[in-house]
């Protein structure tokens, strides 16, 4: 969708709630995107660069959801 | 511990089973919504029920709540086919800082802890104009303010 294209809420109310929505949003692509990319044998490195947070702040939020449905966790690239 | 006491706990219980099912960090004002329709036996279930508000009614007004705001920033939601992502099932969610504000205005409507009861909880998760439950509520078409009037008239006359 062209920029100008975007609808822009005029109500604050409607912008925040859409600003919550998103983040609601991008967890939910998140996790499933995590998990998809750990069971095709990704690294827990490259997952973090893919990211762009620490390899440490992906560990701690997705292993032991992961650990716990059976998934295989690659240390290394 | 009193009635009221083993009440708040299996809210706060369901309400923290919601928050877990949608993948949320923290239980909040909407999760104990889901929460207060699911225990029957109570003012605050009739009330609801009497607006045609079951579980299932709040989860469908809540799911286009989120559609609608997500569209407000030009996302469509439909545009994303996730695949349902795995639970720790350790995990125990937080009581989120929505869920703190309905608490603590439910406890506000009561003259002490002797007069709380369940419709008081649904008040206090219902007074407030801003965030999800009184734009879910607004989008199913549900008139939050002749919904508050109904919990506090059985507030009058109902002991539970």
């Amino acid at each position: 969708m062209p920029a100008d294209e975007i609808p822009v809420a005029k109500d604050p109310a409607d912008a925040l709630a859409a600003a919550a929505a998103l983040r609601r949003l991008a967890d939910q692509i998140e996790d499933a995107a995590v998990e998809q990319a750990m069971r095709a044998g990704w690294s827990w490195p490259a997952v973090a660069e893919a990211l762009g947070v620490t390899r440490q702040a992906v560990h701690k939020k997705h292993s032991k959801r992961l650990i716990a449905a059976g998934v295989t966790l690659r240390r290394r690239q | 511990m009193s009635a009221i006491d083993h009440y708040i706990n299996a809210i706060m219980k369901q309400g923290a089973a919601e928050a877990w099912e949608d993948g949320s960090a923290d239980t909040e004002a909407h999760h104990l919504l889901l929460a207060l329709a699911s225990h029957e036996g109570t003012a605050a279930h009739a009330v609801l029920s009497s607006v045609g508000l079951d579980r299932q009614a709040i989860r469908t007004a809540l799911d286009r709540e989120f559609e609608h705001s997500l569209s407000m920033a030009g996302v469509s939601l439909a545009a994303y086919d996730l695949p349902k992502p795995s639970r720790d099932p350790e995990r125990r969610p937080g009581v989120g800082a929505s869920a703190r504000l309905a608490l603590e205005r439910g406890y506000a409507t009561a003259t002490g802890k002797k007069d709380l009861r369940p419709a008081h909880l649904l008040l206090g998760v219902l007074n407030t104009g801003i965030g999800t439950v009184p734009r879910a509520l607004a989008l199913a078409g549900v008139d939050r303010g002749d919904l508050m009037a109904r919990a506090q008239r059985t507030l009058a006359t109902e002991r539970w």
